[in-house]
């Protein structure tokens, strides 16, 4: 359904919501490469091409960031932080999706720059549907950034 | 010594300085009074003297039996006026008495002299004789009757002198007691400004001091009188308010750390506590999806009883955090018009279940003074329950309104519903409290938790009526805005 080279970067820490997001979205036939990293360290390492991720030097951003809040080392809205301020990932569009809705959250997260806030259902059923349509608008629907010539 | 005592001794020694002068006043004005009378008297006697003389000269010189006559209404004109004592001095009394002796004396001369008979009838030798004795009576009568009048007008002087004197001392006393009343008044001024003045301008300064919430200022004003008791008053006063402020400071940062950690737990709670009902509930349904086909029926049924348990147990977390969102929100009191928001939330719920035939009363313009989202909360869940409470009455009727209950008003949501029984009406407001089976009608019971927290928050009061089978009643009351 989608570009197989357009990578998702998932940032999650719990292997269970790993699994359950990576089945939602095989479940909504989103097709994309997912890239998880577990931390927030990690997940700035990826996007930056450094640490165990250096080898990635040269390779495209990937399209969209799926972020947690709740996270070891680096949280959520630190990451969001170090994305916004780097201007190589200034412009990447970054979906937070976590379980809290609370009021602190959600304006903390869209104060530093989140392009969307998306809560984890408890039900199941509602999660996939959940995913599906952050996959159909944020892969196919919305137009992303063009992608920068320096890097 | 005390300032109603200072003032007592000033106000005597003033009220003492004034009764002198008036008694002075008033025994200078006796004193004068005699003096001037015994004068008039002195003057009227000399006058008497002059007559009499004249009197006695004519006799001596014309031998007028009429003389006799006049003497002795002269001589008693003048013993009246010298009988009385006029003087108290013992000189002026000796001379008065001189006086009166000096009268006998020449009354009794000049009737020896009336006795005398006729010199012009008698021959030369004896007549010469007798005008002899006639000049010698005359001459004593004369050098008496001088002497007399000579006292008469020393008399008169002493009374003139008796004025004069009472007027000086009248003087005197005036300026002296004068002096003493402007002494009192300038020493009251001085003890006004020095014992009351400066030291309420202290007192001044310290109650800007304490309003300025400047616990540590105390006066310390030592003195034994009223002002030193209100000092120590107030100073005890600004302690115990200082030990009152302490301990609400300290009350405010126990609420304050409290508060923080209700809000750390609220966020633990919203981000880890639905993350396992997540995994439940998603495995659950890989396991059905994935192996349906090899399960049993029963092994299916349990694990869509996992599911529903965990989607439920998700719903009590969101409104238990709901419920502590609502005691954590800042209140935004402003004007809220009840009746427009009762009429969006009876749509929100027709559009919802458009086949139900639910009759709404809404009274119009109803407005409250309280948080407007809190408000909605409020409407939501009365309505709402109000909406589902009568999910299985014929010709449901919803009504809201409001009644004046002495001066105040009273909001009510009302309905014709199953209602309940009134013994279990306590347990109604508690957090997960319900009175009907969840299978009867769905719900967590947390909705009336959440309306009382609200009205609590507001200052304000909720209370029900209700019987079974007949529908239940909420009221409600809000404080009104203070204007100020």
């Amino acid at each position: 359904m989608s570009d197989a080279n357009r990578v998702i970067l998932l940032v999650e820490d719990n292997p269970d919501d790993v699994t359950l997001t990576l089945r939602a979205f095989k479940r909504s036939h989103v097709m994309n490469p997912i890239a998880v990293a577990r931390d927030g360290i990690e997940a700035l390492d990826f996007l930056f091409a450094r640490g165990a991720y250096a080898e990635r030097a040269g390779t495209p951003l990937p399209t969209l960031v799926i972020l947690d809040l709740k996270l070891p080392k680096l949280d959520g809205l630190g990451v969001l932080k170090g994305i916004r301020a780097d201007e190589r990932t200034r412009l990447l569009p970054v979906v937070i999706l976590t379980s809290s809705k609370e009021d602190q959250d959600l304006i903390a997260g869209y104060s530093l720059g989140a392009n969307s806030y998306v809560r984890k259902p408890v039900d199941f059923a509602e999660f996939v549907e959940a995913v599906k349509v952050l996959g159909i608008y944020w892969l196919m629907t919305n137009q992303g950034p063009p992608p920068r010539a320096a890097s | 010594m005390k300032i109603s005592t200072k003032g007592w001794l000033t106000t005597t020694t003033l009220l003492a300085s004034i009764g002198v002068i008036a008694g002075m006043i008033a025994w200078a004005n006796q004193e004068v009074e005699d003096a001037t009378r015994a004068r008039r008297q002195m003057t009227e006697l000399a006058r008497g003297l002059t007559e009499l003389k004249l009197v006695h000269f004519e006799y001596i010189l014309h031998h007028r039996a009429s003389a006799r006559q006049r003497e002795s209404e002269m001589a008693g004109r003048l013993d009246r006026l010298i009988a009385p004592e006029l003087f108290a001095g013992a000189e002026q009394r000796k001379t008065l008495a001189r006086l009166r002796e000096r009268r006998a004396t020449t009354h009794s001369l000049f009737e020896e002299l009336l006795s005398a008979p006729a010199a012009d009838d008698i021959n030369n030798l004896v007549g010469e004789s007798i005008r002899r004795a006639e000049s010698q009576l005359s001459s004593r009568l004369l050098v008496l009757q001088h002497d007399s009048l000579a006292d008469a007008f020393a008399l008169s002087d002493f009374s003139n002198d008796r004025i004069v004197a009472a007027q000086q001392q009248v003087m005197h006393v005036t300026l002296a007691g004068l002096a003493l009343i402007a002494l009192s008044a300038g020493a009251a001024a001085w003890l006004i400004n020095r014992n009351v003045l400066a030291p309420i301008g202290r007192l001044k300064q310290a109650t800007r001091e304490v309003a300025a919430r400047n616990w540590n200022y105390t006066l310390g004003i030592v003195s034994n009188d009223e002002v030193g008791e209100l000092s120590r008053t107030f100073d005890a006063m600004t302690l115990s308010l200082r030990t009152a402020f302490a301990q609400i400071e300290r009350s405010n940062q126990e609420l304050a750390a409290l508060n923080q950690e209700i809000e750390a737990f609220s966020y633990s709670v919203s981000h880890d506590l639905r993350t396992p009902l997540r995994s439940m509930d998603g495995f659950s349904l890989a396991l059905l999806e994935d192996y349906g086909d090899k399960l049993d029926d029963e092994a299916k049924d349990s694990l869509q009883r996992i599911r529903a348990a965990s989607q439920r147990m998700g719903r009590l977390i969101d409104e238990l955090l709901g419920l502590s969102r609502v005691t954590r929100a800042e209140l935004k009191l402003q004007s809220v018009n009840l009746s427009e928001m009762t009429r969006e939330i009876a749509d929100a719920l027709r559009q919802q279940e458009p086949q139900r035939a639910v009759e709404w009363l809404m009274e119009d313009g109803m407005k409250v003074y309280a948080d407007k989202a809190l408000m909605h909360i409020v409407m939501q869940n009365l309505l709402e329950n109000a909406w589902k409470f009568t999910g299985k009455t014929d010709k449901a009727v919803i009504r809201v309104g409001v009644l004046q209950q002495g001066g105040e008003k009273e909001f009510f949501v009302a309905d014709n519903g199953v209602g309940f029984d009134m013994a279990y009406a306590d347990r109604l407001f508690g957090a997960f409290q319900r009175l009907h089976h969840e299978s009867e009608f769905p719900g967590t019971g947390i909705g009336l938790a959440i309306v009382q927290r609200i009205f609590r928050r507001h200052e304000g009061r909720v209370r029900v009526q209700a019987q079974p089978g007949l529908g239940a009643t909420f009221f409600f009351r809000l404080k009104e805005p203070v204007h100020v």
